[in-house]
């Protein structure tokens, strides 16, 4: 059973630098979570939904929304697209959070950061060069379709790369490779980490105006609506297992 | 006794001559005057014009409005509606940041957008975390004293009196403070979180002397301002009106006194007069796409901050300054300063939900002066931070994961808690604001920031690093992350006691035009490692009092050179440098 006052899944502080398989975790009781999984399975961040602030509220629905057709990036890019987003963030299954989605819609909105390195074309370009280099890699490494046709394995280890600045050839000259990295991996975050799923998965307690937070600790760190982390093995075998706490 | 009566007194008295906290509303978050501020008749004569309604525009504005002055305050943001515009999410506050586009170069960019730029009436304080440190008396001799940077032409006592009155309007809470010049604050020291408190201790066995505050929130009311909720998103804007900006603490009153704000008005250049050399007044468009307007003024001030305040001077380009306004020393967008702000987190068995609370909490400054142990000049301040997960997910990518592991420590987001620090990043004149070939969408070429970092600033980077580090393991934190990073402006037009080397005078007024003041944070010559916003404010609370009572505009040139450089050269500087 999963103790998370203990620190041995944290992937700095195990030998591969790798987290153990996602099967340790709960599955989400209640509510929605990023491929079910998460840390607290019987918190919903959604259940506090009416005590929000209405512009709060419709800026953190609409991402609840069904996604709508990308507009930015071409039906050519979109399956590449959609494969580095699920790599990048680890989704494999259902259900997902539409990072590709929040993407095209900051790209197609012109919704940049308000900077650009001297050395790297606009952020719009670097995204499309990233597509089409990933894809580039796909066909002369592993002589696969593209990058949304190589296996899984192969598609993490050319992420790693480009994680790492260590691709070249094609498309790679035209770009910093790391500044690449960053400026893909912004958008990514950004769009995954927004969404009220990736809360349920985290624990994130939301938004909290005008209802504000009262338990700040030492004693408490938990408000009524929120919950700890917790396991949904049922308790009952995992004390004939001898699994529990005692 | 004396002490027993302050403490009786703490929170109970407000500021004199600023009605903000008064005309504010309880149950709305609207500017109050916007509806029904003055409106200057177009082609005008005003006495003074500014550009930007930030932490500089808004005090200078306030001040000086209070004296009678005729003010228009252009802006290029919107006027803010924030029951409205402003949200408790990360990706939804993407219209608080200054997010045109600015070109980024060096040895080491800065990231900007988020990180360090705001945009609208408010300026970047809307987005700042709250933390409102005063600089140290040493901040104003490090070449003097230090052998580094640059000296001011101004010292520590004559902002000292501009740093109590702004505390007592923001107004500023915390213990009292120890380092630099000794002080105490108007309001008592919020509660800290569960998360800080493990930092605090943490420091503590290393014997790190740490206080909580001083951040610009209200801890308890302030007129119709209401206690902080510790709903943790300060910098989404404030929804609560518990937090300082201007927004709250200087432009209700300010619009009560007769100033207009033009929002959405994005100045292009400073209009001067050739045969004159004077300022007349400052061009800009209301719409993009819209005619260029002149506004008149006797006075121009300029307040867009370390990037635009220089981007605008060498945008105004005419006969006489060929090579842009203020600039035929080459002097205009150098030496501009970032702070570096590396962070550490660090894992512990507890849930700590450091969302919770305001990001700023508990501080250190005891080592922000020089050390030569440490090996190099100068210093950094230790401060706690609270990144919400967007933030703490770009931390986590930043020591390295992705995919999985990413996952695996974000759901882990709650058992964490993080430190950062502060640096004093030395004044360099190839770390400057140029123009770029790129226009933006009014048709104005954008500016491009060069920045790379010297031996001193990796030196100091590399140790504080190492200090937050070591306080996360006397805590001890089961794992630790670290993001290299940089926050904050300064810079970029500073004041100084000659025109060949500095843009301003010491009274913020231009060597080349009579008539132009910068009143922003880009006439500071050194940074310190405190936030500048608290510094912003009180400079341009001083610059009002001078320009109110004439001083500001003294031809003597003793009194332009400014008396900071001839009292840090006393024998007891000199003895400390030596040391």
């Amino acid at each position: 059973m999963p103790d998370f006052r203990d620190h041995a899944h944290l992937p700095n502080l195990r030998p591969d630098r790798e987290p153990p398989h996602p099967s340790w975790l709960p599955r989400q009781e209640v509510g929605i979570s990023p491929q079910m999984v998460g840390r607290y399975p019987d918190f919903d961040v959604l259940s506090a939904a009416d005590t929000w602030d209405e512009a709060t509220k419709s800026v953190v629905m609409a991402r609840l929304k069904d996604p709508a057709p990308l507009r930015f990036f071409t039906p050519d890019q979109e399956p590449t697209l959609r494969a580095f987003c699920d790599t990048v963030m680890a989704q494999d299954v259902e259900p997902r959070v539409p990072v590709a989605e929040f993407v095209d819609d900051k790209l197609a909105a012109g919704r940049l950061d308000g900077y650009q390195y001297a050395d790297m074309p606009d952020d719009r370009d670097t995204w499309r060069l990233v597509l089409h280099g990933l894809d580039h890699t796909a066909r002369t490494r592993y002589g696969a379709a593209g990058f949304a046709e190589a296996d899984p394995e192969n598609r993490e280890t050319i992420v790693d790369d480009l994680a790492h600045a260590h691709l070249d050839g094609g498309p790679w000259e035209e770009l910093n490779i790391a500044r690449a990295w960053s400026v893909c991996m912004r958008a990514i975050l950004a769009g995954f980490y927004s969404h009220p799923w990736a809360w349920n998965e985290i624990g994130f307690g939301g938004p909290a105006y005008p209802r504000g937070f009262m338990r700040l600790g030492p004693l408490s760190t938990t408000e009524p609506f929120e919950r700890h982390g917790s396991t949904s093995e049922d308790p009952v075998d995992a004390v004939h297992q001898g699994l529990g706490h005692g | 006794m004396a002490d027993r009566l302050r403490g009786l007194l703490k929170g109970a008295i407000g500021p004199s001559d600023n009605d903000s906290r008064y005309l504010l509303d309880v149950h709305s978050r609207e500017l109050p005057g916007e509806d029904t501020m003055r409106q200057y008749a177009p082609g005008e004569e005003v006495d003074l014009v500014i550009v930007g309604a930030g932490a500089g525009g808004s005090v200078l504005a306030q001040r000086l409005a209070r004296h009678g002055w005729n003010i228009v305050i252009l802006e290029a943001g919107p006027f803010w509606h924030p029951d409205e515009d402003w949200v408790s999410d990360e990706a939804g506050s993407h219209e608080l940041y200054w997010t045109q586009n600015r070109i980024i170069g060096g040895a080491d960019p800065i990231e900007l957008g988020k990180n360090n730029s705001g945009r609208g009436v408010g300026g970047s304080m809307v987005h700042y975390a709250g933390y409102t440190p005063r600089f140290h008396p040493s901040d104003f001799s490090t070449l003097t004293d230090d052998g580094v940077g640059a000296d001011w032409p101004i010292n520590y006592e004559d902002l000292r009196p501009h740093y109590e009155q702004v505390e007592a309007e923001l107004p500023v809470a915390g213990q009292n403070w120890p380092w630099g010049h000794p002080h105490r604050y108007p309001f008592s020291p919020h509660p800290i979180s569960g998360a800080a408190a493990r930092l605090w201790e943490g420091a503590h066995k290393l014997g790190i002397e740490m206080r909580v505050g001083p951040v610009g929130i209200v801890n308890g009311t302030f007129g119709n301002r209401p206690h902080c909720i510790y709903r943790g998103y300060c910098l989404q804007g404030c929804k609560v009106n518990a937090k300082a900006s201007p927004y709250v603490t200087h432009l209700p009153d300010a619009l009560a006194h007769a100033v207009e704000i033009r929002a959405n008005c994005m100045a292009a250049r400073v209009e001067v007069d050739q045969a004159t050399g004077r300022a007349t007044g400052v061009v800009y468009h209301d719409e993009v796409g819209g005619a260029e307007i002149l506004q008149r003024a006797r006075f121009v001030a300029i307040a867009g901050y370390s990037i635009e305040t220089p981007r605008l001077l060498l945008n105004s380009i005419s006969s006489r300054f060929p090579h842009g306004l203020c600039n035929d020393e080459d002097q205009v967008g150098r030496y501009i300063m970032v702070q570096g702000a590396s962070q550490t987190t660090g894992r512990f068995p507890d849930e700590l939900r450091m969302y919770k609370a305001p990001p700023p909490e508990v501080s250190s400054e005891q080592f922000y002066e020089t050390d030569l142990s440490r090996g190099f000049a100068r210093g950094f301040s230790i401060q706690t931070v609270s990144p919400l997960p967007i933030g703490w997910a770009e931390h986590v990518l930043a020591d390295g994961h992705w995919g999985r592991a990413m996952r695996e420590y974000m759901r882990d987001y709650n058992h964490w808690a993080t430190i950062g620090v502060l640096n004093e990043l030395l004044p360099q004149p190839e770390n400057r604001i140029t123009i770029a070939e790129p226009i933006d969408p009014y048709g104005i070429p954008i500016a491009r920031m060069d920045y790379s970092l010297c031996e001193n600033d990796k030196s100091n980077i590399a140790h504080s690093t190492e200090v937050i580090t070591d306080i996360l393991h006397a805590a001890d934190a089961q794992d630790v992350l670290t993001i290299y990073r940089y926050a904050h402006l300064v810079g970029g037009a500073r004041m100084g006691s000659s025109p060949q080397a500095s843009v301003v005078d010491a009274n913020q007024r231009s060597w080349a035009v009579p008539n132009l003041f910068v009143a922003d944070g880009s006439v500071c010559p050194t940074q310190g490692s405190a936030n500048p916003a608290l510094t912003i404010m009180a400079l341009a609370s001083r610059l009002a009092a001078r320009m109110a009572s004439g001083a500001a505009m003294d031809d003597d040139p003793l009194a332009r050179a400014g008396t900071g450089t001839r009292q840090a050269a006393t024998p007891q500087h000199a003895r400390s440098r030596s040391s």
